[in-house]
């Protein structure tokens, strides 16, 4: 059953894309990412242009992110406190982001920067995450208890001004560094397209030492804002949203949430992370092998004639 | 040649629009080539799997010259931004971008034998019939300079490699099936009567089409017709296109809002099971 992209102006089987849409929020419920480094690059594969398919996913992970922040929000697991803050800095990197990322096009060098970003984020910040939680899934086995953590108050995360009090997430820390945290995360999300989940839920639990039961709720609720600001961003610019592709993914997106959600909770902390860092190092070492790689085709279309 | 005529006249009449009158056959000294499209819109609904268009035609020639026939097929035009793989310090990044121009988003030709033999290379060159011969270049990259002696010489910046760049163009829309040469695209099914098919991919851009059917006699071009082809979209296609692009920041914010209000509805329907 084919149906053609309005936008996109290709035409695509629609029972895959819902398909695709299921699995990766799917995903996205289970870890509380937002997905998009999955997606971006499986939607390039099928044929769908890179602009319309990094815009359109936008729309994916704010309803998948949607569906799933209700489910954990009924069991108390956001912080909508520290949520609010990593939003906050989220807008502000989004649109500097935005300007930044057409600076890199006028260069010629977006890609080049796509392909390192994913390349160097997605690997580094798989294996950290792979070797931390193999440690701690060792550790559990051999009934070893949890070393302990060398400094609990470090100076950067508590000797900062402007403290503010997180009951849900039982932390009393400045709001600099999850200000920081968030406006990273969203220059990030502008360059490569993702809602920056994959980055953002690590950086909570090892920077910010966040409870690991708040973290996948407030990492959905600052997806959320960005993925949204970026969507409406991208339509309002660069005219690159297809609401139909948008459609045929939320369909699958928000069920697939619905699942992962409850699938996270039959499973331990540390085991999730090892499972969501084994992904993000495939996916980032499969990005980043093309930079390696002698080119079948020497030559590459761009997109877009001006800019 | 009554016979032909008769014919075209029946395969044409449903065709829009009217099928041109050739002159009568005794008043014709010179060879006129006549033709029509069994469609002359496309349109580009849901269901849009490519098209099929038939192009039928007749050769008036009292004195039965031989004759080829050449269709040319040319999409909009759409300058190609092209990047190309370069290794630095072992790593494959992109070159700077070069823009071509001149390049329809669609181009076939079709003719009844191979162009090569049905006229000269400049003859070919000028009429841009052939992939080879499409005027595709890229005006940034040239500057005009007086090279020993010469003024207004236009020189490439891409130098020899011009024609790598050129043929890289030409190979990814092949690739896409955009563009197509076909030596035999071009079938005489009846004396001085033929028929050719133009297939549209479902990537053919939208917009307005000129189809050129060119009569060659002894290498030279005799007779030419044109004729337009307008590939559009319809219906909520259409609506969704223009309003993407005439009202933007109200279609993104109707997306998101979509698709917020779906994922807030899929787990409140989900908790009520």
């Amino acid at each position: 059953m084919d149906i053609y992209l309005p936008i996109a102006e290709v035409s695509v089987n629609a029972p895959l894309i819902v398909a695709l849409g299921a699995v990766v929020g799917f995903i996205s419920g289970m870890f509380g990412i937002g997905g998009g480094f999955l997606m971006t690059p499986m939607l390039v594969f099928l044929g769908i242009p890179a602009p319309v398919a990094v815009s359109s996913m936008a729309n994916h992970v704010a309803a998948s992110s949607m569906s799933s922040v209700m489910a954990y929000s009924r069991s108390r697991a956001v912080d909508l406190r520290m949520g609010g803050v990593l939003a906050a800095g989220g807008v502000v990197g989004a649109f500097a982001g935005v300007e930044f990322f057409r600076w890199l096009r006028l260069l010629g060098q977006a890609d080049l920067v796509v392909s390192v970003s994913y390349l160097l984020f997605l690997s580094v910040i798989g294996g950290l995450m792979l070797i931390e939680s193999l440690g701690a899934i060792l550790r559990r086995r051999r009934g070893e208890p949890k070393p302990p953590r060398r400094d609990r108050r470090p100076i950067w995360l508590y000797g900062l001004p402007l403290k503010m009090r997180f009951p849900r997430s039982r932390l009393y820390i400045s709001v600099i560094p999850p200000l920081m945290l968030g406006a990273f995360v969203g220059v990030l999300s502008a360059i490569m397209g993702v809602g920056g989940g994959f980055i953002l839920v690590p950086a909570m639990v090892y920077v910010l030492r966040m409870p690991a039961s708040m973290v996948v709720g407030t990492s959905l609720l600052q997806i959320i804002v960005t993925a949204s600001l970026t969507g409406v961003l991208q339509a309002g610019r660069n005219q690159t949203v297809d609401i139909l592709l948008a459609a045929l993914l939320i369909l699958g997106g928000i069920i697939g949430a619905q699942f992962g959600a409850r699938a996270s909770s039959r499973f331990r902390a540390e085991e999730l992370r090892a499972i969501l860092a084994l992904i993000v190092l495939i996916v980032g070492l499969r990005m980043g092998l093309g930079l390696f790689l002698a080119p079948e085709e020497p030559f590459v279309l761009l997109s877009g004639a001006s800019g | 040649m009554i016979a032909a005529l008769a014919a075209l006249a029946a395969i044409a009449a449903p065709g829009p629009p009217s099928p041109p009158l050739p002159p009568s056959p005794a008043a014709a000294a010179s060879p006129v080539i006549s033709a029509a499209l069994t469609d002359a819109t496309v349109q580009v609904k849901s269901d849009f799997r490519g098209a099929r268009i038939v192009l039928y035609g007749a050769v008036f020639d009292a004195a039965a010259r031989p004759s080829d026939v050449v269709i040319l097929v040319r999409g909009p035009e759409q300058p190609v931004r092209l990047s190309r793989k370069q290794q630095v310090a072992g790593l494959w990044l992109n070159s700077r971008p070069v823009v071509f121009r001149g390049a329809p988003g669609f181009y076939r030709a079709a003719s009844n034998r191979p162009l090569g033999d049905i006229a000269t290379f400049g003859t070919l060159r000028r009429l841009g019939a052939g992939i080879d011969h499409l005027t595709i270049n890229a005006p940034a990259e040239q500057r005009v300079e007086t090279r020993y002696g010469v003024k207004d010489v236009v020189v490439s910046r891409l130098g020899g490699d011009y024609f790598v760049w050129r043929r890289a163009v030409v190979r990814l829309k092949e690739k896409a099936g955009l563009y197509h040469e076909d030596d035999g695209g071009v079938r005489f099914v009846d004396r001085g009567l033929f028929r050719a098919e133009i297939a549209l991919p479902t990537g053919a851009p939208t917009g307005v089409y000129r189809v050129d059917i060119l009569l060659f006699q002894n290498g030279r071009a005799v007779s030419r017709r044109t004729r337009t082809l307008t590939v559009e979209k319809v219906g909520i296609e259409r609506a969704l296109y223009v309003w993407a692009h005439q009202g933007p920041w109200s279609y993104g914010l109707a997306a998101m809002a979509f698709a917020l209000g779906a994922g807030w509805a899929a787990s409140t329907a989900f908790r009520r099971e």
